[in-house]
């Protein structure tokens, strides 16, 4: 392999761990003659290629579409979530933010309930929970009338698709001092309640996923705006004020449910 | 030639195939649903759309994906948007147009009464996308926004800026929980399918690894549903994840399940160009870009001037020139060719493999605000994986995988040579012949998922004896112990080469041989090629760590090995088909760089069998095609 | 609304309400005691028509004292639960903007040395050495004196200035919070409401200070 001048060499403290049962501890790899051009990831399979030439294990860390958008990949670059770029995964940042000779530590997401699984990977499925607590609309399949039927103000559609842009990588859980989920949880009550269609469960559905949040052990939000510096799709923390509205108003307003449906 | 192909294609009117047949499917009633079970693997927007209508129909679903949250799905990844025959534009749009467009897209290598029903669904699509809460593009009334998109004349194309996969799958996805949260359905992640289960001829069962503990593990149920997505990794380089694979569609094609058109595949004309040899991946910049943006190469050979300082004159904007009715929307596989021609002539910007991609006149036009809304996250992408800024000169781009519209054989029903194996969305051939229309994929993983599977899974159900299997049966040993076997063999290799390297070979041998052009010579030498490649991955892969715990380089070997068998198809079915169509082009079979068709000996679909063995030819089975809605005639976009 | 309370959304809100209580309570007691500056007999008036109304005596400490208690036990359980949510530390800590404050980290610190000076404040003035004046004919406590004699010892006001300036980074912190926590944080309004915070906190620490300040440098 050509060394290109303009390549860089960087030293990696990366976190190794075994699995969930054992302690892990940070190893210190280097990384040679890595390209400006080349993303993160690239640089870090080409140290696997290395690793796996000495016959050891490669770092392993969650990733799959590498165009930003599919939320799998994410881990802290000395202590910032996805690297020092804002609105970037770490896919998406590329090397050549890079000085030569920099050293970089590489920790996985830190958070109760995002335990750590191997290296860089963590298990993030309470967002699925969170997801599956209510973060839906109760509609089946072909009971939909003419989607023009609605119409929808434009500010409310684009505000509700900003909401709805979130990628639930986990940043904000990773960057929040409290490993608060409350940003990833808002997004996904504000885009649903900012729709006609949504708001019929507006109610139930804040105070599930919020019941859901809190239950998987996720800290609470404490206004420091981290979580929406180092989110990706630069998710703002205006959802979060939405939805400690909506959980306020779902507590005083909710209806008490009758009990049994009609009996014919 | 064979015939044991039975598309299953109902009578009647094109119209009313679907409707009829809809009618005469046997039920199953409410009680009894909750008695058959279902698995769904895969869970972008075929599967996750298949799990949950299937969950709100009352069948016990099991739903498996290989990411840890079926949000990941690479469905999340489409950009540009879905089209749908709403004819809200009033600009003379129907079904039976967005039917002649597909047809006529696919370059009439696709079956009518399939592409009929998808275009029929795509209406229905947009209408349970709304009502799902899926935030649409709408315009300052209130009513939902359209955009063109390749391949048509008129604006039928839904979307949610750059992000209308992303937001589609979340509408699934989100359907999905809310059936797990309801207890139809069972979510299973971070799970691969390594092999289907046959039993009695039928399809009633998957062997999976769990990709945390490594152990495998058995499944059974009454009908399996495949919606596995494409290949396009077997060129490595594609627009593809990384963890997008045929291991699951090929496996079940090891049991017995047909594989179509595996030659079909979609290069997608507006991708970021390839930077260097460490490349992962690379980048689509969304076809959407074409209603605004100019493709143009440099007049003049060899030129190595800025964009900016080669003047209109010395421009050739080629597609506008050689297709003035369609200019710059010209279908995916035209201008992906005409860009490779460009860069063969020599005309390639700046001497590199890639065209121009301009948005100088629409920003004199329209103002950059109005761009910036248009596109943005998609300038944005471009501008931090190249650090240059597409506002202020031409995006350079250049055609990379992005799509397989080949697949596993299916019926009009969307069954398998197997029965009780149904394949949906990508992983299937079905509906787009041999190229594949902007903004049709979601289309077709939607109005599958949604719309068809939930009738005719029922009406397999309803129509078959199902005698009772349980997970501990002999089959399901037995497939466990293949699988098992296999991973320890490749684990106790040791060899010397990485299971990446070997991947970037196959696909440098695809890309040169397979890809946007082919021809007999390279074909042939390609096989050869494979043939020895897969030699050298049994003797000498190298995958450290064990098979119990989380080895990504175990995940990676399984899904190399799959391609280096499917490469090999894919040239011997693209050898067969001596004629040009969509996107597979063929160079002996031309007119002035147009595929030329043989409608007399290739107006069929080819489907493979599988031999028995990687190193003993496949049997080619043929399923002539019939046009009677549609007259076969010469593609042309002039 | 047992739920409500148990939620970190609903804590949240109480944290805001009691907190804007004692908000309120402090921008007033700020604001009377600048009439320290108009010297010992509109001060000692002031003090003794508020010690007067009995009714506005008791309700307000009443209100004050659940209010703290609100304000304090939902600190603690959030706080707890919060180090259990984050569980391990990250061995680099951020910086810029992906950070968070000095402030929004350390408010448990802060709110519990806030928490023991209000006990001391109190020990020193309100429990404090009795002293008595004559203001146009009423006799009343001559708290005037104390404070004088009390901003004159060094050690005092140095550590009523490093109270004060934590309660600076508190309620900073705070006020901007309490519109969050709310929900009436708008897109628009996330700029100016974050300088409001500031204002009121400025306003609110810098005349405390300006009294010790003024006691001990020009008044001896």
């Amino acid at each position: 392999m050509s060394s290109d001048k303009n390549n860089i060499n960087l030293k990696l403290k990366v976190w190794r761990q075994k699995n969930s049962q054992t302690e892990g501890a940070f190893e210190t790899l280097d990384a040679k003659n890595v390209s400006p051009d080349a993303s993160f990831l690239e640089m870090l399979d080409a140290v696997n290629e290395d690793l796996i030439k000495k016959d050891k294990e490669p770092i392993v860390f969650d990733h799959d579409c590498r165009e930003g958008i599919c939320g799998s990949c994410g881990f802290m670059i000395n202590g910032e979530a996805h690297g020092p770029q804002k609105g970037t995964t770490v896919c998406q940042l590329h090397m050549r933010h890079f000085n030569d000779g920099e050293e970089l530590v590489l920790e996985p997401w830190r958070a109760t309930a995002f335990p750590v699984i191997k290296d860089l990977m963590c298990d993030r499925s309470a967002l699925d929970r969170i997801i599956r607590a209510g973060g839906y609309i109760s509609v089946n399949t072909g009971n939909a009338q003419d989607a023009n039927n609605i119409p929808i103000p434009k500010p409310d559609a684009d505000e509700a698709f900003m909401s709805a842009t979130c990628i639930g990588c986990g940043a904000c859980v990773a960057s929040c001092k409290n490993a608060s989920a409350a940003l990833f949880t808002s997004a996904k009550i504000t885009h649903l309640a900012l729709l006609p269609q949504g708001r019929v469960e507006q109610d139930q559905r804040a105070l599930d996923m919020v019941a859901q949040m809190d239950a998987e052990g996720f800290g609470a939000c404490t206004t420091t705006g981290a979580c929406s510096a180092a989110c990706p799709k630069e998710i703002s923390l205006i959802n979060i004020a939405k939805m400690n509205r909506e959980y306020l108003r779902a507590s005083v307003l909710k209806k008490e449910e009758l009990s049994g449906g009609g009996d014919g | 030639m064979s015939s044991v192909l039975d598309s299953k294609i109902p009578s009647g009117s094109i119209e009313n195939k679907w409707k009829d047949n809809k009618f005469k499917m046997k039920l199953v009633n409410p009680a009894n649903k909750r008695k058959h079970s279902v698995i769904v693997v895969g869970t972008g927007l075929a599967g996750a759309s298949a799990a949950a209508s299937l969950g709100e129909l009352g069948y016990k679903v099991k739903a498996f994906c290989i990411h840890e949250s079926p949000r990941r799905a690479h469905s999340v990844a489409a950009q540009g948007g879905i089209n749908a025959a709403k004819n809200y534009q009033n600009d003379g749009d129907s079904i039976y147009r967005l039917f002649y467009d597909t047809i006529k897209g696919g370059d009439f290598r696709a079956r009518e009464a399939n592409v009929y029903r998808l275009a029929e669904a795509s209406v229905s699509i947009i209408d349970q996308a709304v009502a799902q809460g899926v935030p649409l593009a709408r315009e300052y009334g209130g009513l939902l926004s359209n955009r063109s998109f390749g391949g048509a004349q008129v604006s039928r194309t839904f979307y949610a800026r750059g992000q209308t996969g992303q937001q589609l799958l979340y509408g699934a996805y989100q359907a999905m929980m809310r059936q797990v949260d309801l207890g139809s359905v069972e979510l299973n992640t971070r799970r691969e399918m390594l092999d289907l289960v046959v039993v009695d001829g039928k399809a009633r069962g998957i062997i999976v690894r769990n990709l945390l503990t490594g152990e495998i593990e058995s499944h059974s149920a009454d009908v399996v549903v495949l919606a596995s997505g494409g290949y396009s990794n077997v060129f490595y380089l594609s627009t593809n994840a990384m963890a997008c694979a045929v291991t699951a569609a090929w496996r079940a094609h090891k049991r017995g399940s047909y594989f179509a058109n595996p030659c079909y595949t979609q290069i997608h004309p507006t991708c970021i160009p390839v930077h260097g040899e460490n490349q992962s991946k690379l980048t689509l910049m969304s076809e959407s870009l074409r209603n605004d943006g100019r493709v143009w190469a440099s007049k003049i050979k060899g030129d190595m001037r800025k964009p900016h300082e080669i003047p209109d004159s010395e421009r050739d904007y080629y597609l506008e020139r050689i297709y003035p009715s369609f200019g710059n929307l010209a279908p995916r596989d035209v201008a992906s060719r005409q860009a490779k021609f460009r860069v063969d002539e020599g005309y390639g910007a700046q001497g590199q493999e890639a065209v121009y991609l301009d948005f100088r006149d629409s920003i004199n036009r329209l103002g950059e605000d109005k761009i910036s809304e248009r596109y943005g996250n998609l300038f944005q992408m471009y501008g931090k994986i190249t650090g240059e800024n597409p506002y202020k000169s031409p995006m350079r781009i250049f055609p990379a995988p992005h799509y397989t519209m080949g697949g596993l054989w299916v019926d009009y029903n969307l069954m398998s040579t197997i029965p009780g194996l149904f394949v949906a969305g990508e992983a299937n051939f079905s509906d787009h012949g041999a190229n594949r229309l902007g903004a049709s994929a979601l289309m077709q993983g939607l109005a599958d998922g949604y719309f068809v599977l939930p009738y005719t899974v029922g009406d397999y159900i309803a129509n078959t004896q199902l005698k009772p299997v349980k997970d501990t049966d002999d089959a399901f040993k037995a497939g466990q112990d293949s699988v098992k076997n296999e991973i320890q063999k490749m684990l106790n290799i040791k060899g010397s080469r990485s299971v990446e390297s070997i991947h970037k070979e196959l696909g440098r041998i695809m890309w040169q041989d397979c890809g946007m052009s082919r021809n007999k010579a390279g074909l042939t030498d390609a096989i050869g090629k494979i043939a020895n490649l897969r030699k050298t991955f049994w003797n000498d892969v190298k995958i450290p760590g064990v098979a119990n715990e989380v080895n990504t380089e175990v995940e990676k070997a399984g899904r190399v090995a799959d391609y280096l068998e499917l490469g090999e198809l894919m040239c011997r079915d693209a050898l067969s088909r001596e004629e040009s169509c969509g996107g597979h082009f063929r160079d002996e079979y031309q007119v002035d760089g147009e595929a030329k068709r043989d409608d007399d000996k290739f107006c069929h679909v080819a489907a493979w069998e599988w031999s028995g063995s990687a190193d003993k030819a496949q049997t080619r089975h043929v399923e002539e095609l019939k046009f009677e809605n549609i007259k076969l005639a010469t593609r042309s976009y002039k | 609304m047992l739920n409500f309370l148990k939620s970190t959304v609903g804590r949240k809100y109480i944290m805001g309400i009691t907190g804007l209580v004692w908000m309120g309570f402090i921008l007033g007691h700020m604001a009377g005691n600048m009439l320290i500056f108009l010297g010992p007999e509109a001060f000692n008036s002031y003090g003794h028509s508020i010690v007067s109304n009995k009714i506005l005596l008791y309700g307000t400490e009443i209100a004050l004292i659940l209010a703290i208690i609100g304000h304090v036990t939902s600190a603690i359980s959030l706080t707890l639960e919060n180090r259990a949510a984050k569980g391990t530390r990250y061995a680099v800590m951020p910086k810029g903007e992906k950070a968070s404050t000095w402030a929004s980290r350390n408010m448990g610190a802060q709110g519990s040395a806030i928490l023991a000076f209000i006990i001391l404040h109190l020990i020193t003035f309100k429990y404090g050495a009795h002293y008595e004046t004559t203001v146009n004919g009423v006799v009343m406590r001559d708290l005037h004196k104390l404070v004088l004699e009390v901003f004159m010892k060094p050690g005092y006001v140095a550590w009523y200035v490093v109270c004060l300036l934590l309660l600076l980074f508190h309620l900073s912190h705070g006020a901007h919070s309490v519109f969050q926590s709310f929900g009436i944080l708008e897109r628009k309004m996330q700029a100016p409401l974050k300088k409001i915070a500031w204002a009121y906190a400025a306003v609110v620490a810098g005349g405390f200070l300006s009294q010790p300040i003024y006691v001990f440098l020009v008044n001896r």
